[in-house]
């Protein structure tokens, strides 16, 4: 792009790395430094650094709980919006490519209700029908897995079109196999990075997810997180960092495994993962 | 054969007559999709406003009307001037930053690098980027000591990491990666040879940019600047985070109602405010839709 220059294209690179960095770089400290604020300087800067804080809080049993929770929740609601979203997609372009724009649309509707609005919603409905599903740490799971409706309908959608999916069903089909077996043996080898690249994404989504569980006031991940900042503040930002950290790899493979199949994401099918 | 067909169940039927003959029932299979939707998104979200407009104990205008006056009117404005400014400065920046990053071209890793940590730091939000921010320009943060150090006091000028100015700063950590995204497939759909031809047709750069560039990546933008809005508009976990709970962000302030225990009587008013966040969101997201689909015609 030549409107500019290449010095000032390096300056604002730089300037862009230095804001992106520093937060970080600041977390680490606070979370690794024995040392407050008031007496930081020059001359201890590099002293009585430690991981103790972090040691403390993954050992700590409700971190522990919070992390089976989140890690349970996170499961099914990828078992879950992929049981639902694998069939739907290959059913409209098999059978309703007619009802393709209908679908797309419907899985856009979940960035229409934030989820701030969808839990206040989901209280007032089935607070009074039924409250034994809502006691339920599974409640949050179908909700995820709306949250998690638009991306992998994308990635999925993306996918299939890479594919000459008729062919390979009428193929298969002509060559005798039945549906089950076009299912397993065809189309989900075929659709691989679609589903590990939405599996991943949702996973994460999940054990990042606040609103709906603080509102729910499910014991999750980031619900710990929050709480440990007022009584163990080193150890819940050493956590945070840990997160972003083991995020960063998972993000950094589901890249890898995209570039290696060449379903590459283009600006009609731009997988935006909105935040939460 | 033995196929055991869902859709008609039949033995001596091509696989196109077979197809044919489901097209009759196309919509059966979408019914759990449909069903899913309806049970955990739509019907949640239209009995929110079936009760923001039932009638409330004691008072005689509806929540619907009471949530746009008053403080709750001002809590609105706050929010969609934050997520305005932060949409703005996040096209502006994400812009820049996209151009930027495809102006090196060595060494090659560095492009894929960017992409990468954009989109990350895109997905990024919530608790662990509100702790980030606290650690780093909070009272007792490392950036804010070293402004002090060289002689600025961000707490004596007004700044605090809950304020307007502060949770703008942070929403932009996830927005100009956002813009970045949307921003770098766009620019390199500007084929090279668009500006060789406008440049031997003797248009200069500036004449370039504002009669062939600009206009067709004007989707891009104005798309990206709706995204980012919402995006910005619909967050709640970083700055209820930030602020301990305290902002003036109308999804924080949704809370105290649906806690049901600080204002008796007003449950109301949570289900009006979050279903006026929805109408918001409805407006901004066809925009969305409409500006996308023109973008796609335009590619074909």
């Amino acid at each position: 792009m030549k409107f500019l220059g290449k010095i000032w294209s390096r300056l604002y690179i730089a300037i862009a790395i230095v804001f992106f960095v520093a937060p970080l770089l600041s977390m680490a400290r606070f979370a690794f430094q024995r040392i407050p604020m008031i007496s930081l300087g020059k001359d201890n800067l590099f002293k009585r650094w430690t991981i103790d804080g972090l040691l403390t809080t993954l050992r700590d049993p409700e971190f522990l709980h919070s992390l089976s929770v989140s890690l349970k929740v996170a499961f099914f609601t990828v078992l879950v919006i992929l049981f639902l979203m694998v069939p739907t997609t290959l059913w409209v372009h098999l059978s309703a490519p007619r009802w393709r724009g209908v679908v797309e649309t419907v899985t856009i509707l979940p960035y229409v209700v934030p989820p701030i609005a969808l839990v206040v919603g989901v209280s007032g409905t089935y607070r009074s029908i039924a409250p034994w599903f809502l006691a339920s740490n599974y409640s949050l799971v179908p909700f995820y897995a709306i949250l998690a409706m638009p991306f992998t309908f994308r990635s999925l959608d993306v996918g299939i079109k890479a594919l000459d999916l008729r062919t390979l069903v009428d193929a298969a089909k002509s060559l005798g196999a039945s549906s089950g077996r076009v299912m397993w043996n065809i189309l989900l080898p075929n659709l691989r990075t679609s589903l590990i690249n939405a599996a991943f994404l949702t996973f994460t989504v999940v054990l990042g997810e606040f609103t709906i569980a603080s509102l729910l006031l499910k014991r999750t991940l980031p619900m710990y997180m929050a709480q440990a900042q007022g009584s163990e503040p080193q150890g819940a930002l050493g956590l945070g960092l840990l997160i972003l950290v083991l995020t960063t790899i998972l993000f950094t493979l589901v890249s890898i495994i995209r570039k290696k199949d060449s379903t590459s994401i283009n600006v009609k099918n731009i997988n935006v993962g909105m935040v939460p | 054969m033995g196929q055991s067909d869902p859709k008609g169940g039949s033995h001596t039927r091509t696989p196109l007559q077979r197809f044919q003959l489901t097209v009759k029932f196309k919509p059966i299979g979408l019914i759990p999709f449909f069903g899913f939707v309806g049970l955990f998104l739509v019907w949640p979200a239209i009995s929110l406003f079936r009760l923001a407009i039932q009638p409330t104990k004691d008072s005689d205008i509806s929540a619907m009307r009471e949530a746009i006056t008053g403080d709750y009117l001002d809590s609105f404005i706050y929010t969609i001037k934050l997520s305005v400014l932060t949409a703005l400065l996040g096209v502006l920046l994400g812009s820049l930053l996209a151009a930027s990053v495809l102006r090196i071209e060595r060494p090659k890793w560095f492009r894929n690098f960017m992409t990468s940590f954009a989109g990350v730091a895109a997905n990024l939000g919530g608790i662990p980027l509100a702790f980030a921010f606290i650690a780093a320009l909070g009272t007792q943060g490392l950036i804010t000591k070293m402004i002090d150090y060289f002689g600025v006091n961000l707490s004596d000028a007004g700044f605090r990491i809950s304020n307007f100015a502060g949770i703008t700063i942070v929403y932009l950590y996830f927005q100009i990666p956002l813009m970045f995204l949307i921003m770098v497939p766009a620019f390199n759909g500007l084929r090279a040879s668009w500006s060789e031809a406008a440049a031997s047709l003797g248009a200069a750069p500036w004449q370039y940019w504002r009669y062939v560039g600009l206009p067709l990546l004007t989707p891009a933008l104005l798309g990206g600047f709706l995204l980012l809005f919402s995006n910005a508009f619909s967050a709640y976990a970083t700055a209820y985070a930030l602020s301990s709970g305290g902002a003036r962000l109308v999804p924080v302030q949704i809370r105290f109602f649906l806690q049901g225990n600080t204002i008796t009587g007003k449950d109301n008013l949570g289900y009006a405010l979050a279903a006026w966040m929805i109408i918001i969101m409805l407006i901004t997201m066809t925009g969305y839709l409409f500006v996308r689909r023109r973008a796609e015609k335009w590619q074909q």
